[in-house]
């Protein structure tokens, strides 16, 4: 099986990100992989070990995106490609999703495996794009993937009424959910492999795209600004005797917040 | 000149990050609490390869540069003091002079099982009445037939209570002074080495400090580490890369307490507005990061000095001054930014505190660092 995996390069939302004049300041932002996306290299790397796969990764953006993708080399993933092209900056989840269909045309894949959502813009499109673009099954909120045989899985799903397991023919695409696994921990070895190992970079012209053919001229949506989150009040804290604090908090419940 | 972290650095910084966040970090109080780390986390760490983060592949090690296991010890640091000396004494105290100094058969007979983490290193050194003092050791060896018969006592051995593997220093003749000194590699599951309890510490609780009782206890002839009489220099040397390993484990201490000072600076409210508005605490901010800033330079050159394969004693001892100097500065203020919850322990930086004194002292006291510096600024 020959499993092409999606990775994207987010900010670490783990810290301080500020907004000014309708932008995000860049100085002093870090960035990780996708959460999301590391549970699809993990289902990634266990099919691998548990069923034998050829594992490629894609990930598209700056320089600083080939750390993401020796990530995945030290977490297991035996090839990567970096699409590294300025004129993608301002791409959108349907330009992305373009692209990828040219990746995955020129590799003769079984599977793509992505993250359901990227951490960042929280849209959950380019999975699902690309698999209508390349006219292939799709299921999303994956928790479970087994192998039926070569040419079918047994996926789990988290749906509207629980859990549905669905067989899926491959080709196929699926994008995961993070209850699928908890991806492993690099091993330090594995990061002094992953340095050493070579990383493919296309941009748009060795892919033999334009920006027409990917949706980019114009571009389908754009982010006009950012606004920073206003920021949660402080809650009333009430001492004293019980009796008086729920009459007070009743009348306040009633007059102020008006929810009863 | 070149400030920024390599690719691979910054591979190893993640992979740090991603141990620390999801497994040391949550451990931490309790490992000050029960007096250890877990064993399960022990073994996470040596199945990751972390406690054989510099050794060669050939010998079962991950194959990092010198600068990269700094970068290791500094990120534990940030959460864990007691995590990040479990790994710095195994590799600095133990590893390291094994690899500088042993024989290619030494090299594979040990350092394999030390890489991987089935065995735990140590270094033996310090004796009730030789501290700094070292030449004056009071452990001595004889030679009997094929092999050495050691026989004295040992304290303050970090990471002594897992029973490794110690390099062990002893002397033939104590009228010789330091050129009677010679090392030794001993299995600590060797007849005759009476473990005689852990030491109940200040800080680092989750650290193995423990005293031994060597009676007659036989060594290999080949397991003398180096020729005989080289001990005091193999000890002096390793010394010298260890204390870059302090100085990256003060400077985790700091920067932890410095992080969890400038969150809750922001967080938290007094008189109707954030601490971090009080300029009183944005000086304490702006000094913590002045000191830390100042002890991250010097310690990364003098790990980058040894990654070069330079001379660095004195960059080392200065290192180790000035980012334990730092931690011990930093964890007091961190304690006043907090108020009366940096006390208490669910807050950390009272443990910070308390791990931070000891790198002052443990791998020559801050004092005998100034003999070194001063040594070097008069010659």
């Amino acid at each position: 099986m020959k499993i092409l995996t999606t990775v994207k390069k987010v900010v670490d939302v783990e810290l301080n990100i500020q907004v000014k004049e309708g932008k995000i300041v860049q100085d002093g932002l870090q960035y990780v992989m996708n959460a999301w996306d590391e549970n699809a290299v993990e289902a990634t790397v266990q099919l691998k070990e548990n069923n034998g796969a050829e594992t490629t990764l894609v990930c598209m953006g700056d320089s600083e995106s080939t750390l993401m993708i020796r990530k995945a080399y030290a977490m297991g993933i035996e090839n990567g490609i970096h699409v590294d092209d300025p004129l993608l900056e301002s791409a959108d989840s349907n330009g992305y999703a373009k692209v990828l269909k040219k990746i995955y045309e020129n590799g003769d894949y079984d599977l793509i495996i992505t993250g359901k959502q990227a951490q960042d813009t929280d849209n959950g499109h380019t999975g699902i794009m690309l698999a209508e673009y390349l006219d292939i099954p799709c299921v999303s909120n994956v928790v479970a993937i087994e192998v039926v045989d070569e040419s079918q899985l047994a996926v789990s799903r988290i749906g509207d009424s629980g859990t549905e397991i669905i067989n899926v023919n491959l080709p196929a695409l699926l994008t995961v959910s993070d209850s699928i696994n908890e991806p492993r921990l690099p091993a330090l070895r594995g990061i002094m492999m992953a340095k050493k190992k070579a990383i493919e970079t296309k941009t748009l012209a060795d892919l033999e795209l334009t920006l027409e053919q990917i949706d980019m001229q114009p571009v389908r949506t754009e982010i006009l600004e950012y606004q920073a989150p206003s920021v949660r009040q402080a809650g009333k804290k009430f001492e004293g005797d019980a009796a008086e604090i729920t009459a007070k908090v009743v009348q306040l419940l009633s007059n102020e917040a008006k929810v009863i | 000149m070149d400030f920024e972290f390599s690719e691979e650095h910054l591979l190893v910084q993640e992979g740090a990050r991603d141990l620390v966040e999801s497994k040391i970090k949550p451990a931490a109080i309790d490992t000050d609490k029960n007096h250890m780390i877990d064993p399960t986390l022990v073994k996470t760490i040596s199945e990751l390869g972390y406690l054989g983060a510099y050794i060669p592949e050939v010998y079962s090690g991950a194959d990092l540069d010198f600068l990269s296991y700094i970068i290791i010890i500094e990120e534990v640091s940030k959460a864990c003091a007691s995590t990040g000396i479990l790994i710095s004494a195994h590799t600095s105290l133990c590893c390291n002079p094994i690899l500088q100094s042993g024989t290619e058969t030494q090299k594979q007979n040990f350092l394999p099982s030390l890489a991987t983490g089935e065995k735990i290193g140590c270094f033996l050194l310090t004796e009730p009445d030789s501290g700094s003092d070292a030449a004056n050791i009071r452990t001595t060896y004889v030679e009997k037939e094929d092999a050495y018969i050691l026989n004295g006592n040992k304290i303050f051995v970090t990471n002594g209570g897992y029973l490794g593997i110690g390099i062990v220093f002893a002397t033939r003749d104590r009228s010789q002074g330091y050129k009677g000194i010679s090392a030794f590699i001993v299995d600590l599951s060797t007849s005759g080495i009476e473990i005689m309890g852990n030491e109940e510490k200040l800080g680092i609780r989750g650290s193995y400090t423990t005293s031994f009782a060597l009676d007659n206890v036989k060594v290999a002839k080949e397991n003398l580490l180096g020729k005989e009489g080289e001990g005091f220099k193999i000890a002096l040397e390793t010394l010298n890369g260890g204390r870059i390993g302090v100085a990256a484990q003060a400077l985790g201490i700091a920067e932890g307490a410095f992080d969890r000072s400038r969150a809750y600076a922001k967080e938290r409210k007094q008189f109707g507005k954030p601490l971090a508005a009080v300029q009183a605490i944005q000086f304490k901010l702006a000094d913590m990061k002045l000191k830390i800033e100042s002890a991250k330079l010097i310690t990364y050159k003098a790990a980058w000095l040894k990654c070069q394969k330079m001379q660095h004693s004195v960059e080392s001892a200065m290192a180790k001054t000035i980012a334990s100097e730092t931690a011990t500065w930093v964890t007091k203020e961190a304690i006043q930014v907090h108020g009366g919850y940096g006390y208490i322990c669910e807050y950390e930086v009272e443990r910070m505190f308390r791990d931070a004194k000891i790198t002052e002292i443990y791998e020559g006291t801050n004092e005998i660092q100034r003999i070194v510096i001063a040594k070097d600024v008069l010659k």
